[in-house]
């Protein structure tokens, strides 16, 4: 697989948002191969790491990651997936130490996990949303992209209709 | 709540990686002192036999695998070497780990920051987890994975940026196998700590207001004891009184980072 199908890379305002492609299948830990692994954690971390990369040497101020909540709750039969998602939210807080100082704000938006993963079985939050409706990350975004964030860097902003507080 | 001869932990059986030297040695001296048969899985024998050799001249039980955790063939060999010897597995602790070199993230490479961290961490989080699963279900409420993570795993890292990734991975990781062998009894749980292991001495040595600083900022004013301190905390979860925690980090640093 090459970066780009890992990895989605969009410009929204001044900023960068990216989005990995994570495994969408649920997968038992024991029914795990080096191959579903491989593309479940090795390539896409990689991609991320990339664009991430990438982004900072553009110049941009910006840079916001998209990850399901399913990388802070965990799910049962999708290890392979929180790892990835996880380890990219924690990624976000390395580089807004490092990138604080050039000016460069990075922050995580953590959404629902169905528009990540299928298949989901088995409780993945311990309560229902408390906003009706869908819940589209996109003004959080375009915040997040603006120069009315600027002082905020390293936070994850969960935008998923208040299931996870 | 003990068994048999009053010890916590006698009649289980746990494996440790990287029990050879520093966390991983002090975590395979706590679990033996309260009365596990305990394998060393070590990369390197010349490491890991001297600490088996203490452990049973303090008249407790633990043997040396030489294994890399980064070869499932290796780890696969090593539990079955232990569940020949001992009969079982009840507890697999994934200690090892090596790679983390400081860098910045727009300099980081792949082969130079990156891979060893994520095998080491990792994939053998998943070699470890996979290869114990048969054992740990027969072991039911016994059942324990516990792996060794850090507080840069949950606040990131300024110095090791690919270092807090690798971390944060296996949390997930143990949260989601919390939930998917609950059913079984297993529990699934993680420390995260701060002790004078090996490498950090040494960087003591080199580099003696670190020790300094990293004391100012701890409440409780020291480093971290890997036995005492540390493989304390491993054995707790390993017993009948952690039975029912599960997904959890303890972060073991004298009070230095609390949450959020």
């Amino acid at each position: 697989m090459t970066n780009a199908e890992m990895v989605e890379v969009s410009e929204v305002g001044s900023g960068v948002v990216i989005r990995p492609r994570l495994d969408r299948s649920a997968r038992p830990f024991d029914s795990l191969s080096d191959a579903d692994f491989e593309a479940a954690w090795e390539q896409p971390m990689r991609a991320a790491i990339g664009a991430l990369q990438d982004a900072f040497r553009s110049g941009v101020k910006r840079i916001v990651v998209v990850i399901p909540t399913l990388a802070m709750s965990g799910g049962a039969n999708f290890a392979h997936v929180a790892a990835t998602a996880e380890a990219l939210r924690i990624l976000v807080k390395s580089a807004a130490r490092q990138w604080g100082a050039d000016g460069v704000t990075i922050n995580a938006v953590a959404v629902a996990p169905e528009g990540f993963v299928d298949d989901l079985t088995g409780p993945t939050s311990i309560a229902a949303p408390a906003l009706e409706g869908t819940s589209s990350p996109q003004e959080v975004i375009e915040f997040l992209c603006s120069d009315a964030s600027s002082k905020l860097t390293g936070q994850t902003l969960t935008v998923d209709g208040g299931v996870w507080m | 709540m003990t068994s048999g001869d009053g010890q916590p932990l006698t009649g289980r059986t746990a494996i440790v990686t990287g029990g050879g030297q520093g966390i991983g040695e002090g975590i395979a001296r706590a679990l033996a002192q309260r009365g596990a048969n305990v394998v060393i899985a070590a990369r390197r024998a010349a490491t890991g036999e001297p600490v088996a050799e203490a452990i049973r001249s303090d008249g407790g039980t633990a043997v040396c695998v030489e294994t890399d955790v980064t070869d499932r063939a290796a780890v696969d060999a090593c539990v079955a070497e232990t569940v020949g010897r001992f009969g079982g597995l009840d507890v697999m602790v994934h200690n090892a780990f090596s790679g983390a070199i400081p860098h910045r993230l727009e300099d980081a490479d792949f082969d130079a920051h990156w891979s060893l961290m994520s095998r080491t961490g990792v994939w053998a989080a998943l070699f470890c987890g996979q290869l114990a699963w048969p054992h740990l279900r027969k072991s039911g409420d016994r059942g324990r994975f516990i792996i060794v993570t850090s507080p840069s795993g949950v606040e990131g890292s300024a110095n090791i940026a690919l270092y807090s990734p690798v971390k944060a991975a296996e949390r997930a990781m143990a949260k989601s196998l919390a939930a998917e062998w609950g059913p079984a009894g297993v529990t699934v749980n993680c420390i995260a700590p701060v002790a004078a292991s090996p490498s950090l001495v040494s960087a003591f040595e080199q580099n003696p207001a670190l020790r300094v600083a990293i004391e100012a900022r701890t409440p409780l004013g020291r480093v971290g004891d890997v036995t005492d301190d540390i493989g304390s905390v491993a054995a707790f979860l390993a017993s009948d009184d952690a039975r029912y925690v599960s997904g959890q980090t303890i972060v073991c640093d004298g009070g230095s980072f609390m949450g959020l």
